[in-house]
């Protein structure tokens, strides 16, 4: 008889405590500010990564003339020149040209077609249709990853934490200028680039990123970039984005762009 | 033009407006392709390969993937490339029935 009233009391306090575990957990889910729906990117310039410094202000990334001005080094700004004048010759290598090569972080905060940010306690996952790219902060309180576990990748490595609805993440260990380019004017980083990036929602509705960008290779001071995305229509419809299911401009091996034909063949009168 | 590639063969300071006839429509990622018939003056026939922008783009746009029909007599409006091959960039068309797709300014 005893030990049933033991059992009894046992169980009731083991499920008071299972329920207010799942309250806690479910009143953090409620901290947690809603970014649900599709959002497409807020600034234009064809993707211009730093509009506030791009000359002129209305140019479009991939258009000869057009360049943004970070505080680069000597050295990354002779690079930067370098891959601008590929651009007046309409040669500079874009890796997302190839079609399957994800643009990479911080790059896919500014690529057309849209956006969903997935907020769950654990991770925040931000999904961009003009893939591919998913890029996974971790929130769970985790470190980085020693340093021997870890290595360059497009995304690289996040941690962050929530505070009164906005997200702080840091990144590091991205590729860099081995195989991405920030936008089509060539501007790159390099591996060593860190970023520190805050999101929240403004008053008007946007998403507001803000980055603070350190790269003791490429920059001599920190650079501060901000990005916006807007909502669209709660009936907007995300679809897949298979860029190599019917590419028909194939990139040369000297980065010349083709067009080709219905017949698959290049319609070019020139080739170079 | 928003595109995984550079848009730099096409003569953006120059528009052609041509009465075509649609071949055929690719409605594919990661751009949609207008396969049109142009007749010269000699009546002879050509095809020209326009391109458009990302079909999922278009969609939101109101686009949809029997937007252009084989048969289709339109007015088209594209950038043509700088090289002069039978190839442009997508501007605008408007159908026999007055339906207009992209831009058309008279």
């Amino acid at each position: 008889m005893i030990t049933l009233l033991k059992f009894k009391k046992y169980s009731f306090l083991f499920f008071v405590t299972l329920n207010l575990q799942c309250f806690f957990v479910f009143a953090e889910e409620n901290k947690l500010p809603d970014w649900s729906g599709v959002w497409e990117r807020y600034e234009g310039n064809g993707g211009m990564f730093d509009v506030s410094t791009t000359e002129p202000s209305d140019g479009m990334a991939g258009s000869p003339g057009v360049r943004q001005f970070p505080p680069l080094t000597v050295e990354w700004e002779k690079k930067y020149k370098e891959n601008l004048l590929l651009v007046e010759k309409d040669r500079l290598p874009d890796p997302i040209s190839y079609c399957g090569t994800p643009a990479g972080f911080p790059r896919l905060l500014a690529l057309p077609d849209v956006y969903e940010f997935i907020v769950r306690p654990e991770t925040t996952w931000i999904i961009t249709e003009n893939g591919p790219n998913i890029m996974r902060i971790y929130t769970d309180g985790r470190e980085l990853p020693a340093e021997n576990e870890r290595w360059n990748t497009y995304t690289g490595e996040s941690i962050g934490k929530w505070q009164d609805g906005m997200l702080t993440f840091k990144t590091v260990s991205m590729i860099g200028d081995k195989n991405t380019v920030l936008d089509r004017s060539g501007l790159t980083l390099s591996e060593q680039a860190e970023i520190t990036t805050k999101i929240f929602k403004t008053n008007e509705g946007l998403l507001r990123a803000e980055l603070k960008i350190t790269d003791p290779i490429a920059l001599h001071e920190p650079w501060h970039v901000t990005r916006h995305f807007r909502k669209l229509p709660a009936n907007t419809r995300v679809f897949d984005y298979a860029c190599a299911e019917n590419n028909r401009n194939p990139i040369t091996a000297s980065g010349q762009t083709l067009t080709l034909g219905p017949d698959g063949k290049p319609i070019d009168k020139e080739i170079k | 033009m928003n595109a995984h590639h550079s848009s730099a063969m096409f003569d953006k300071n120059n528009v052609l407006v041509v009465e075509a006839t649609v071949r055929e429509f690719q409605w594919a990622n990661p751009h949609v392709w207008i396969q049109i018939i142009i007749k010269d003056e000699a009546n002879n026939e050509e095809e020209w390969s326009i391109e458009g922008i990302g079909i999922n783009t278009l969609f939101r746009r109101g686009w949809r993937p029997n937007s252009f029909a084989p048969g289709d007599n339109i007015q088209i409006k594209f950038n043509p490339m700088l090289d002069g091959s039978p190839a442009g960039l997508f501007v605008g068309a408007r159908f026999e029935n007055g339906k207009i797709l992209g831009k058309w300014d008279e």
